[in-house]
């Protein structure tokens, strides 16, 4: 019973919702499949089999993807986000040489993954924070193991785990006041790094560990006359190698001190002058010869030195070093044996060398295209068979924030990272060059002899394109005969289309770039700007972004007062100001003033910032967020040139409240309809409010989530609902829509209806709001037009609330980021979109299927189906592949979804942005008003043909049939009554003509 | 195969005083076939565990505490059946067959649990695969043959224009060969097409026997009224 139930709610939801075609894909929709920006220390290549000398790229990337990437294709091999979110960098990453597994790690876990398949091998979880990660390539059995650094409150514990199983095989703890900082080791020993002192004097305190068991060496501390302030400042390489190193530049970035590990000494070497930052690289594995390149960045160029360490005597010698070189340049280290290469990238050519000597081995000029500014890179160097020629692969990471490969000085591909860590996204419209309607307004306004001869002139402009258009006439006809669907349009380049689905979306990613997509051309990349620039830890925050699409431009302000305009069209940065701590904006409010939206910028104390609204009056009320338990609602005065705010009404959450979710009214919205009609031919009215938010406030302690519709002019709560056994730490979204809003969360409760049932799952709340509970009434609204929350109403209900109708479903899987369809005139019924975190989905559910009028308990009556399509209420929705606007793609962490109409009014267009971007069209009520791909007008015509064919066969034998039956006519006539049959004789006439 | 997930669970028996639940797969879909972020979650009031799929296709969830939890198997290509775990103070692992939509206590069949020191071993139902594309309506021949009126027109035409082709035995070889028969034995031809001349069916067909007028004697209006022969119709 149960199944056939599930089966049935499986059936009616896919018969409603608007699935997706399978050759629609990839045309109307588009994906970006990210894995973030490679860091440096978390990126390599390696061979995921033994035996195979395919190698695979992996990352460990800034957003917390683990990604492996086809280094000859630049595709996804697969990925996996590690972190709970989207990180911040950070994260280990580590592959230990000839073995099919790589190793992650990052907060409290450890994991190791197979190289090829990206499945798990095993993961453990320590209390504690990983400082570092190392694979222990020697130990005393074949295998290989991990050495794993924990802090873990104050007391530095080292792991060594079982490589295969994931298992402590020891572990060294020692309860000091240091800082783990890393984990190395050598031939000999493990050696644990931490910083040792107080900030203003730290030093370095090395302890080596007996590799077998753990136990303590010896240990010993290196001074560093104050040159080190914290973990980032000492660099650390060549883990596992002979010689593993420990460096630190002194502050004045004049000198470079380098201590060997094992050793008791250091040394130091000066750098170039106006050195700007250090890197250092150095093989890392035990057959490499002990050498390391020093890469030093000044105010002008880059330059490299390459050391060698004796082992025997612990004593570092300068071999030979590569010129200062303009550009950031990038080095990287690959061994093969014992064999070092150096590669670097300059501005306009890749070169090894070797550390043996400074002899270029080889060396592949850029083209062109490919001089790209590198700012890291990761390279593979393989010796052809001949021995001489080598092979060189470079997986460069570049200013712009691309990832490239090149080879052979050309670049095989390129994956746009920088796309990845969207924190914000607003649709813009296509500017167009020559906007005829501005061309009319003009002439509209000057005197008629100028505006004919104006347009004249126009249409004699207009007539050089006569002949080209002349000419596509054949084609056109041709395809809009065979072609299936319309083809939107055939022009390339940035461009409108008739029917509104090219749109450009503008993200701006917390690393301060800005990207347009158009989402016309399967969302390339119309430009990228990096506008806001961001320091190494810190990121973008956007507090409001704003497209005009009049002028054609975008407006950003950001958390610290960043502040731009941009073109849409190009990117063009037309106005900017760079923040700082003290132009600090705590929200931005998009107000409409003089028939035009700009934003608002509210400071840390919640008034405007600087002088925005100085000669401005607003009569708006404002609703701002007072930390995370009240809303306000303000009015702005400029009382004698000052700005003053009045609170005309607050909401004050209860104690252990917190806002967890705030909806608001899309800023289009349209209403197709005021009521709904029912299956009595009765009307409900809907309660249409455009003043409204709904605010979810959860009290975590006592699971309770509080859901309060409120009317924003006066502050009067319209409604509210409280949720019991709602989980704070779980995902909770609320989206608000026409008349009605939605929240979905998780919720384990008892039901309160007696029955003593207990429910546990994710939910989906839906509720719908009406003027009143009785159909054909207004309740206290009577025949008024418009009502102002303000008025007093002259019935003694009062203020007109609203009627709720609301409905609980317990979903199969979580939702987050819910929103809702937008379309022109709002006359398609709309869907519910949301992300689905588990399956790594868009979701999208009809308003029909989640619709909180339904019968419950009983089933629909004949009407009720008839009129209004009404299902009986059954408590699970299963979501069903057909579902997901997203199909068979993997979009992962989405966090926001924004949804724009199109000029046809069936299809409203989405985005939905985070990691990855993922862009479609949506047909809520199908597409009723263009022709769809599976209109084929091949069969049309051959129908009407056939049809003609056979009138004109079939024509000749009527015609001697019905001189036949004449006969048989006038036979009738002769015998029965004449005068209904001369009606048929007269009848058999009026066909013959 | 198993040998590891033998040794897998010893480990994790020996590594973790605390419990561990591994989820098995079962054979059908191909448990190899699945993607790498296939993953499974064990979800409470307050508690999120996830587990990634392993190369040996499982799951294993470390750490678990006491509740009742609810598992499902999240995966791109393939659906499976939630279950409802419990793990009790003990350590008791008991696993039953849940139903969404239905009060948490309604549970299904029990699910069995393996034990192998810290660890416990449960397996999950696939659901079948998921579907993500509606196919497109595609024009086909017989899905306009298969519309029952086209169905009855075809019929209809088929009488309309085969029956006198059939009827006319010079032409048709049916019935050809029955008039050689006919041929043979000049009685029997008499008869055969004294039964033609008044078959009813030839009046209809109109053009039956060349030069002969079917109506002669045939009166169709009486025919259709269902009254006797040349009665004509009543008023």
């Amino acid at each position: 019973m149960r199944r056939s139930l599930q089966s049935a709610l499986l059936l009616g939801l896919s018969s409603l919702v608007a699935a997706v075609y399978k050759d629609e894909v990839g045309q109307i929709d588009f994906h970006h499949a990210l894995v973030g920006l490679p860091q440096s220390e978390t990126t390599f290549f390696h061979r995921p089999k033994k035996d195979e000398k395919a190698s695979l790229l992996y990352t460990l990337s800034d957003v917390g993807v683990l990604g492996a990437v086809n280094p000859n294709s630049g595709a996804l091999v697969w990925r996996h986000q590690i972190f709970p979110g989207i990180s911040h960098g950070g994260g280990h990453l580590r592959a230990p040489e000839g073995e099919n597994w790589i190793i992650a790690a990052h907060g409290q876990q450890v994991q190791s993954w197979a190289a090829l398949s990206g499945r798990n091998l095993w993961q453990t979880e320590f209390n504690g924070q990983v400082k570092d990660l190392e694979v222990m390539e020697l130990t005393e059995s074949a295998r290989k193991d991990v050495l794993v650094l924990f802090e873990e409150d104050g007391v530095t514990v080292l792991r060594r785990l079982h490589g295969v199983f994931g298992t402590v095989v020891w572990e060294f703890r020692e309860v000091s006041k240091d800082i783990p900082l890393q984990v190395s080791t050598s031939l000999s020993n493990v050696y644990v790094i931490s910083l040792h002192g107080s900030p203003s004097s730290y030093s370095l305190k090395v302890t080596s560990l007996e590799p077998a068991t753990g136990g303590r060496v010896d240990h010993w501390t290196v001074g560093t006359k104050g040159d080190v302030h914290g973990p980032q400042d000492v660099m650390f390489v060549g883990a596992n190698s002979a010689a593993p190193i420990l460096a630190w530049a002194s502050n004045d970035l004049a000198k470079l001190n380098v201590h060997i590990l094992g050793t008791k000494s250091k040394q130091d070497f000066a750098l170039p002058a106006d050195t700007v930052s250090v890197e250092i690289h150095a093989p890392h594995l035990t057959q490499s010869q002990p050498h390391f390149l020093v890469h030093t960045r000044t105010t002008t160029g880059n330059k490299g030195e390459v050391f060698h360490t004796n082992l025997k005597s612990g004593q570092i010698t300068k071999a030979y070093e590569l010129p200062l070189l303009p550009g950031l340049g990038a080095f990287s280290t690959s061994s093969e044996g014992a064999n070092v290469y150096f590669t670097r990238v300059t501005n306009d050519e890749v070169l090894v060398v070797s550390s043996d000597s400074h002899s270029v081995l080889a060396r592949d000029p850029l083209k062109s295209d490919a001089r790209v500014e590198a700012v890291h890179a990761v390279s593979e160097v393989i010796k052809k068979a001949g021995g001489k020629e080598f092979a060189i692969r470079s997986a460069t990471v570049t200013k712009s924030q691309d990832w490239v490969l090149i080879r052979n000085g050309q670049i095989d591909w390129t994956r746009s990272e920088g796309l990845s860590g969207a924190v914000a996204a607003a649709w813009a419209e296509i500017p167009e060059a020559e906007n005829l309607a501005k061309v009319l307004a003009e002439e509209a306004h000057t005197n008629p002899l100028d505006a004919y001869i104006h347009r004249l002139t126009r249409h004699i402009n207009d007539l050089q394109y006569l002949p080209e258009y002349l000419a596509t006439i054949p084609t056109r006809i041709i395809e809009s005969v065979t072609g299936g669907a319309v083809v939107v349009s055939k022009t390339t380049g940035l461009h409108r289309d008739s029917f509104g689905f090219n749109k450009i979306i503008i993200l701006a990613t917390r690393r301060g770039r800005f990207y347009a997509l158009d989402t016309g051309n399967h969302g390339e990349i119309v430009w990228s700007a990096d506008v806001f620039p961001q320091a190494p830890g810190s990121t973008l925050d956007v507090k409001g972004i704003l497209v005009n699409d009049s002028e054609g431009t975008v407006t950003v302000r950001g958390a610290n007062g960043e502040y731009a305009v941009i073109k849409v069209a190009d990117g063009q940065v037309v106005e900017s100001q760079s923040g700082s701590d003290l132009t600090a904006v705590s929200a931005t409010a998009v107000v409409e003033s003089e028939g035009s939206k700009w934003l608002l910028p509210l400071g840390q104390d919640k008034k405007p910032t600087g002088d925005a609204l100085k000669d401005l009056t607003l009569d708006q009320t404002i609703v701002i967020r007072e930390d995370d338990d009240s809303i306000k609602g303000v009015k702005f005065v400029n009382q004698d040139g000052e700005i003053v705010k009045n609170e005309i009404w607050q909401l004050q959450l209860l104690p252990g409240q917190k806002i967890a979710s705030i909806a608001k009214t899309p800023a289009h919205d349209p209403i197709a309809s005021i009521g709904r009609v029912l299956g009595d031919r009765s009307v409900n009215y809907k309660y249409l409010n455009p003043n409204v938010v709904v605010i979810a406030a959860i009290d975590t302690t006592a699971s309770a989530l509080s859901v309060y519709l409120l009317d924003t002019v006066t502050g009067q709560l319209l409604a509210s609902q409280v949720h019991e056994g709602v989980d704070g730490d779980k995902d909770i979204s609320c989206t608000l829509s026409e008349n009605w809003y939605s929240c979905a969360f998780f919720g384990q409760y008892t039901l309160n209806d007696g029955t003593d049932r207990d429910i546990k799952g994710y939910q989906v709340v839906v509720s719908d709001l009406y003027e009143s509970p009785a159909a054909n009434d207004r309740g206290p609204l009577g025949d008024a037009e418009t009502f102002s929350p303000l008025d007093p109403v002259d019935t003694p209900t009062g203020v007109p609330l609203p009627w709720v109708v609301s409905q609980t479903w317990i979903l199969s899987e979580p939702l987050n980021n819910l929103s809702v369809t937008q379309t022109r005139q709002g006359i398609s019924s709309r869907q519910l979109l949301a992300y689905l975190p588990e399956s790594h989905a868009i979701l999208g559910i009809t308003r029909h299927g989640i619709d909180p009028r339904r019968p419950v308990g009983r089933d629909p009556s004949a009407a009720e189906i008839e009129a209004e399509g009404l299902a009986r209420y059954t408590p699970a929705i299963f979501i069903d592949g057909r579902n997901l606007l997203s199909h068979e793609r993997d979009v992962v962490g989405v966090r926001g979804i924004v949804t724009t109409p199109a000029v046809v009014e069936s299809t409203s267009l989405l985005v939905a942005y985070g990691i990855d971007i993922f862009g479609s069209q949506i047909s809520p009520s199908g597409q009723f008003d263009i022709l769809d791909k599976g209109f084929n007008k091949v069969t049309l015509l051959t129908t009407v043909l056939a049809l003609t064919w056979g009138v004109v066969l079939l024509a000749p034998m009527v015609r001697s049939e019905k001189a036949d039956q004449s006969d048989v006519g006038s036979i009738f006539v002769r015998k029965e009554h004449d005068d209904v049959i001369e009606r048929i004789n007269h009848g058999y006439h009026m066909l013959d003509l | 195969m198993d040998l590891r997930i033998l040794l897998s669970l010893a480990f994790a028996a020996l590594s973790a005083a605390q419990l561990t639940i591994t989820v098995g797969l079962p054979a059908k879909p191909n448990p190899f076939l699945l993607g790498p972020s296939t993953h499974a979650t064990l979800s409470s009031l307050h508690k999120r565990l996830e587990a990634p799929l392993t190369t040996v296709n499982t799951f294993n969830f470390h750490n678990v505490t006491a509740d009742s939890y609810l598992l499902d198997v999240h995966c791109a290509t393939e659906a499976f059946h939630p279950l409802r775990v419990d793990v009790g103070e003990n350590g008791e692992v008991k696993a039953w067959e849940t139903y969404r939509g239905n009060e948490w206590a309604n549970k299904g069949e029990e699910v069995p649990v393996k034990s192998e020191g810290g660890a416990r071993g449960i397996s999950v139902k696939g659901a079948g695969s998921k579907i993500f594309f509606v196919e497109r309506p595609a024009f086909s021949v017989f899905s306009i043959l298969k519309n029952p009126m086209i169905l009855m027109g075809l019929v209809t035409m088929g009488i309309v224009f085969g029956m006198p082709y059939l009827m006319d035995n010079r032409m048709n070889p049916l019935v050809y060969g029955l008039a050689n028969i006919v041929a043979v034995d000049p009685e029997l031809r008499a008869e055969f097409e004294e039964r033609q001349k008044e078959s009813p069916m030839n009046a209809i067909m109109g053009n039956a026997q060349a030069g002969q007028n079917p109506l002669g004697n045939f009166d169709m209006a009486a025919y259709l009224a269902g009254s006797g022969k040349k009665e004509g119709v009543k008023r």
